[in-house]
């Protein structure tokens, strides 16, 4: 019998595979193309139609493949964009769980996988029914089932179930099988992002993680470690001991492990440094940098190229790193450059060249590798190259980097490229003497073929070249206009033609510059015109030479089609005739003696043309805006008889600008959606309620005028006190007004009548009234206002007050909200508030300092010098900036990294006193090297001599 | 520096994708919030019910959201060729992407044009996501016969998905040696090797040794022929399933 069995089954398997080879036969002669894969051409509905085989369980028990197959289809679907929608996931779903019925491993493997793929679009109550199914797969002795099924539980169990199921998952963190131990400690991990709750629940296994670090599986040792950082990582001194344990101990196998171990060690090291426990090297410092330092430092000759390399990257980024302890890693990471491996390559340069930025000689010694990888077939990986290699080289290798540049730009993605212009541009800066070698080569770019972004970029660099490097304007205003000759962008035109405008007449030779704008008027798309107009007027106004015959050519725009190129015209032909007949040209004779000094081509004073074509807004057009939204918001303005002018203008402050990231440029894949994302943002932020509106709000306040400026909010008590108090001081001409919003914490009372008594002894200012909060409830903030009147003859002096809470207690029963006593009068101290000079200080930018400082003359100067006890330079210059409540100029309010304690620094400020006298100041701050304070000479000038001596007495 | 550059502390991939020559995706999954408007997390925790269109209408430009992401990555990758144990690096939309595979330009239809492509944050150890990426596409060669072309990986579609689910649970790797990950797929434990032999009839379980899944093209991937241990009414059900199966589509 067994024979025949034998035999039967025999033949059947051969005859079944010589049937499936004839099949395969006819598919291979049908062509490749055509053959059938189960999950081509899926259909949505025929697949779930398939799917309800899974409600019958002859179907299931018999072919758990088909089954399979059908899940694995779903998966495809939902992969290809085909979702399904809440009625159909849920629908497959109860189908799905019918499946556990079959015993078949490779079934439950699938349903496994749906199910977390469900969990996260199906309704969390309906995928709660499987929890039974999967505790009794949890708890049984087949280690895949086991592991599965704790993954699967991680995403749809509550923090209530966990808990019923907790002892399992504690047990299976320790489970002999690495796999379930794995599963174990990954879902934990993500339990404990998941909430509160089950947060808690996961720190409670902290002693079965730190048993199943010690694990032989090296996977299980990556999972233990992460899991005990999520645990420990607010417990500074836990995660220390932590750090040192394994470090000393060496008990971690897998790279992984240590490659999180070596970021730990890099980040509490970091910690140390932040938070001020830690300066100079890191092997003189504390205990703990030693030992975190000379592990990395040992890391650096672990076999494992992931531990090495993260150890190298870890100490490129230690902040305030000493070059002694930097040059070992730069060592390992000159090693990498050469590697085989293309990841390890790009790792290495993209460190290498985040080190470039500030230690450019440490990395100056690859400079012979990092010129081999401009070959790399890996462009990113050469892009990277020449960007360090910009920053690493000397000023004699420049031509040679730019030639071998030159072959590589003209094929790589435009992306690329522009990371590369910007890095030439900072090669000019470094080097300004290269100013034409690299400007020409910049604009031989420009007439290549390239995109928007990318010639953009390059007329960006030159321009901001021209303004930094001054020797570099004439040649590249040529370059610019050869440039404009064939441009297809018009922005970049209307930019350069109105840079020309600008510029142009300030030349040698202006008249070079007219055929180029004049061939745009001829060519060019209206935008374009019109903007050339606009540039051709400027030279006729500066220029009194070249009046008439720019007045021919702006004739003939007088009829152009288009009304902004026609207004355009019009204005300036008309102001030109008359300037000429005023003040007529007169051209220098032509025997004048060479040697002696032509006459300067400049209009003469009151000339009507220079005055209309050339002068521009006394403010920026942001400034005006804002100014006249606040004029729109005070009460009256409208109605006001004045004639509004912009001196009337209310004096609106600058916001804060949010601190730009600093862009190095070597971001490459930087993504110029992102950032056009983040501006949206900043210009969202940017529409900030005005201050004073809340005092504006109320008549008696408001008819003491308008609001001069207002202090950013000051705290008058803690934050977690029973009343918070803050207070927004807003200066008008003769008053101040305290805005005292208080906000009631206490749940049973409500307070009434509440006022704060402010009391200061000076001279100048006296308590002139006060308006009370009449009631506030829980949880609300009311405003309480106290007036003070300032007695404008007296000088102004910083002046404290103590304030005082006075208010009225109701009790209430927090339930029903109703009062359930009389009030009774409380007082609560508040901190003392200040009222320094600063305050009568808006911060207001002027848009050329220099000039500005010329005009005010020093006829009211005050100097002054000052020792201050600042250990930082940067420190310093921060706070002369808060004394004097003034807005720093041409961007000296931040000591340039790398400059900082080296020079002395510059500091402009400019700000408007109260009554409206512009203030200037100049600031040099100077470190005197050995620690012991700082110098600063400080020039104050305005127009008033008093208003000078105040600001100066600013310092203290 | 920019603070992008500080390596994660609870190391996360963002994405695990396998793509085609073309770039289409033929598996992938996305982690944690990338590649998701913020708009898709409210609908999907919102009862399921009442959001169905909602759900379609933000499963749509997330769909979009992905394409074009993936658009923008092969536009870099396409043309670059990696060797199984040196993954390449590009970085796209300020991501990393680590890949394997990939055919050079002009070998238009010849074997191994799969890349496997992890994508990571922009402070990722490239040489971590390469350690990940070489592991996923060591495995996925050897699960797929060492021939990992389009044909191929789409006929055994359901053990890339098992692949990459073992290899990645929720962004965090699980596994990442490549044998290690092929057995776990088969359904072959590390510990017992012949765990695999108790339950019948499953894919591969049985096979002796190494041997990957078939190579025929005809929908019979992962289809075990382990004769040996099937009982004869099971191996006629399977003859007969397939052969069905077969005279379908021909």
């Amino acid at each position: 019998m067994a024979e025949g069995d034998g035999l039967t089954m025999n033949n059947l398997i051969s005859e079944v595979q010589g049937a499936l080879d004839k099949f395969k036969l006819e598919d291979d002669a049908t062509g490749a193309n055509d053959y059938y894969s189960p999950y081509a051409n899926l259909e949505k509905a025929a697949v779930l139609q398939e799917a309800r085989c899974f409600h019958d369980p002859t179907a299931v028990r018999e072919s758990p493949r088909k089954c399979c197959t059908v899940i694995a289809q779903l998966l495809h679907l939902t992969n290809t964009g085909q979702y399904m929608n809440s009625a159909e996931a849920t629908e497959v779903f109860f189908g799905v769980t019918k499946l556990f019925m079959s015993d078949d491993a490779s079934l439950r493997r699938m349903v496994y996988l749906f199910i977390k793929d469900v969990a996260e679009t199906c309704n969390p109550d309906d995928v709660i029914i499987v929890t039974s199914s999967l505790t009794k797969d949890m708890t049984c002795d087949v280690d895949l089932y086991r592991a599965n099924a704790l993954r699967v539980l991680a995403r749809i169990v509550d923090a209530a179930m966990l808990g019923a199921i907790e002892r399992y998952v504690k047990q299976a963190v320790v489970d002999s099988s690495g796999q379930v131990s794995s599963a174990a400690l990954v879902s934990a991990t993500h339990l404990f992002e998941k909430n509160e709750e089950s947060a808690a629940i996961v720190k409670r296994w902290i002693s079965e993680t730190t048993e199943a670090t010690s694990s032989p599986n090296e996977m299980v040792q990556f999972h233990a470690m992460q899991l005990l950082y999520q645990i420990k990582k607010h417990d500074r001194l836990g995660m220390q001991k932590l750090v040192t344990q394994f470090s000393q101990r060496n008990t971690l196998r897998s790279p992984l492990a240590l490659v999180l171990l070596v970021r730990y060690t890099a980040k509490l090291l970091t910690d140390e440094v932040s938070e001020g426990r830690q300066s100079g090297s890191f092997q003189t410092g504390t205990n703990f940098s030693r030992a975190g330092y000379a592990f990395l430092e040992a890391s650096l000759r672990h076999k494992s190229e992931m531990v090495v390399y993260e150890a190298a990257k870890s100490i490129c980024a230690l902040p305030n790193i000493e070059p002694q302890e930097l040059s070992p890693a730069v060592n390992v990471l000159q090693l990498f450059l050469s590697s085989p491996k293309p990841a390890v390559r790009f790792a290495a340069i993209k460190t290498v060249s985040q080190v470039a930025v500030n230690h450019p000689r440490i990395v100056s010694k690859c400079n012979e590798d990092l010129e081999a990888l401009i070959a790399d077939a890996n462009r990113s990986i050469a892009t990277l190259a020449i960007t360090t290699l910009l920053k690493t080289g000397s000023e004699n290798s420049v031509d040679r980097l730019l030639k071998q540049i030159s072959v590589f730009l003209s094929e790589i993605p435009d992306e690329y490229k522009v990371t590369i212009v910007k890095s030439i541009q900072r090669l000019c800066l470094t080097y300004p003497a290269k100013h034409r070698v690299l400007v020409g080569f910049l604009s031989n770019f420009l007439r290549e073929e390239g995109g928007f972004e990318f010639k953009r970029s390059i007329v960006n660099s030159i321009v901001s070249l021209m303004k930094q490097v001054p020797e570099t304007t004439e040649g590249s205003l040529l370059h610019l206009c050869e440039f404009i000759e064939d441009c297809e962008f018009t922005m970049l035109s209307t930019q350069i033609l109105h840079l020309l405008g600008e510029l142009g007449p300030g030349t040698s030779a202006p008249a070079r510059y007219i055929r180029f704008i004049y061939n745009r008027v001829i060519l060019e798309n209206s935008a374009v015109r019109a903007a050339a107009v606009g540039a051709l007027s400027k030279f006729a106004a500066r220029c009194p030479s070249l009046r008439s015959s720019i007045l021919t050519l702006l004739k003939r725009s007088l009829d152009d089609e288009d009304d902004e190129t026609r207004d355009r015209a019009s204005v300036a032909v008309s102001v030109l005739k008359d300037a000429m007949e005023e003040f007529p040209y007169l051209a220098p004779p032509e025997d004048a003696d060479p040697d002696e000094d032509p006459v300067p081509d400049v209009p003469q004073a009151g000339d009507p043309a220079a005055f209309v074509l050339l002068q521009g807004l006394p403010m920026s057009f942001d400034r005006l805006d804002r100014s006249i939204r606040a004029y729109v918001k005070a009460p009256a303005a409208m109605d006001s008889p004045d004639q509004l002018t912009l001196s009337t203008l209310p004096i609106v402050e600058e916001y804060e600008e949010p601190e730009s990231a600093v862009d190095d440029g070597d971001d490459i894949g930087a993504d110029a959606a992102l950032a056009a994302a983040v501006s949206g943002k900043e210009k969202e932020k940017k529409e900030v309620v005005d201050p004073a509106a809340a005092v504006y709000a109320i008549p008696e306040l408001a008819a003491l005028g308008r609001v001069f400026r207002s202090s950013p909010p000051t705290a008058l008590s803690e934050e977690e006190a029973e009343y918070v108090v803050t207070c927004v001081k807003h200066v008008l001409p003769e008053h101040i007004i305290l805005q005292f919003p208080i906000q009631n914490t206490l749940e049973d009372q409500r307070l009434v009548n509440c006022t704060v008594t402010v009391e200061g002894d000076s001279e100048c200012f006296e308590v002139a009234g006060e308006v009370a909060a009449e009631s506030i409830k829980y949880g609300e903030t009311v405003n309480a206002f106290t007036v003070i009147s300032r007695n404008p003859d007296a000088p102004l002096a910083p002046c404290n007050f103590e304030c005082v809470l006075n208010f009225g207690v109701i009790q209430v029963d927090p339930k029903s909200g109703e009062d359930e006593s009389d009030p009774f009068e409380e007082e609560y101290p508040l901190e003392e508030l200040e009222i320094a000079t600063s305050d009568f200080m808006a911060k207001v930018s002027v848009p050329d300092f220099r000039s500005s400082w010329e005009i005010v003359g020093n006829s009211n100067e005050v100097l002054e010098k000052f020792a201050l006890q600042f250990k930082k330079q940067e420190d310093a210059v921060s706070a002369v900036i808060d004394f004097l409540g003034m807005q720093p100029c041409d961007g000296t309010g931040h000591i340039k990294p790398g400059e900082g304690g080296k020079k002395p620094h510059m500091l402009h400020l400019s700000g408007v006193f109260v009554g409206g006298t512009n203030v200037l100041a100049r600031a040099q701050v100077a470190a005197q090297g050995d620690a012991s304070g700082v110098l600063l000479k400080i020039a104050v000038r305005s127009d008033d001599p008093d208003v000078s001596r105040m600001v100066a007495d600013c310092i203290r | 520096m920019a603070s992008g550059a500080f390596p994660p502390l609870l190391p996360k991939v963002d994405a695990i994708l396998v793509l085609d020559g073309d770039g289409n995706r033929l598996a992938g999954k996305y982690y944690g919030d990338f590649m998701k408007n913020p708009s898709t997390t409210a609908a999907a925790a919102g009862d399921g019910a009442d959001t169905t269109t909602d759900n379609a209408a933000a499963a749509q430009s997330v769909e979009q959201l992905r394409n074009s992401f993936e658009q923008q990555l092969q536009s870099k990758i396409g043309g670059i060729a990696a060797k199984p144990d040196a993954a390449e690096v590009v970085t796209v939309l300020g991501k990393t992407a680590v890949f394997c595979g990939g055919s050079p330009p002009g070998n238009n239809g010849g074997g191994g044009d799969v890349r496997v492509v992890h994508v990571g944050p922009a402070g990722e150890s490239e040489l971590v996501l390469a350690h990940l990426v070489e592991g996923m596409y060591e495995a996925l060669s050897h699960l797929m016969g060492g021939s990992t072309d389009r044909a191929m990986v789409l006929d055994n579609l359901e053990l890339v998905f098992l692949l990459i689910d073992e290899h990645c649970d929720g962004g965090i790797i699980l596994e990442t040696d490549g044998q290690k990950l092929a057995g776990s797929v088969l359904l072959r434990d590390e510990q017992e090797p012949a765990m695999g032999q108790g339950m019948e009839g499953q894919g591969g379980g049985g096979m002796p040794g190494q041997a990957p899944p078939m190579q025929s093209g005809g929908g019979m991937g992962g289809l075990g022929m382990g004769g040996g241990e099937m009982t004869i009414g099971q191996a006629l059900m399977q003859a007969r399933n397939q052969i069905m199966a077969n005279l379908n589509q021909t």
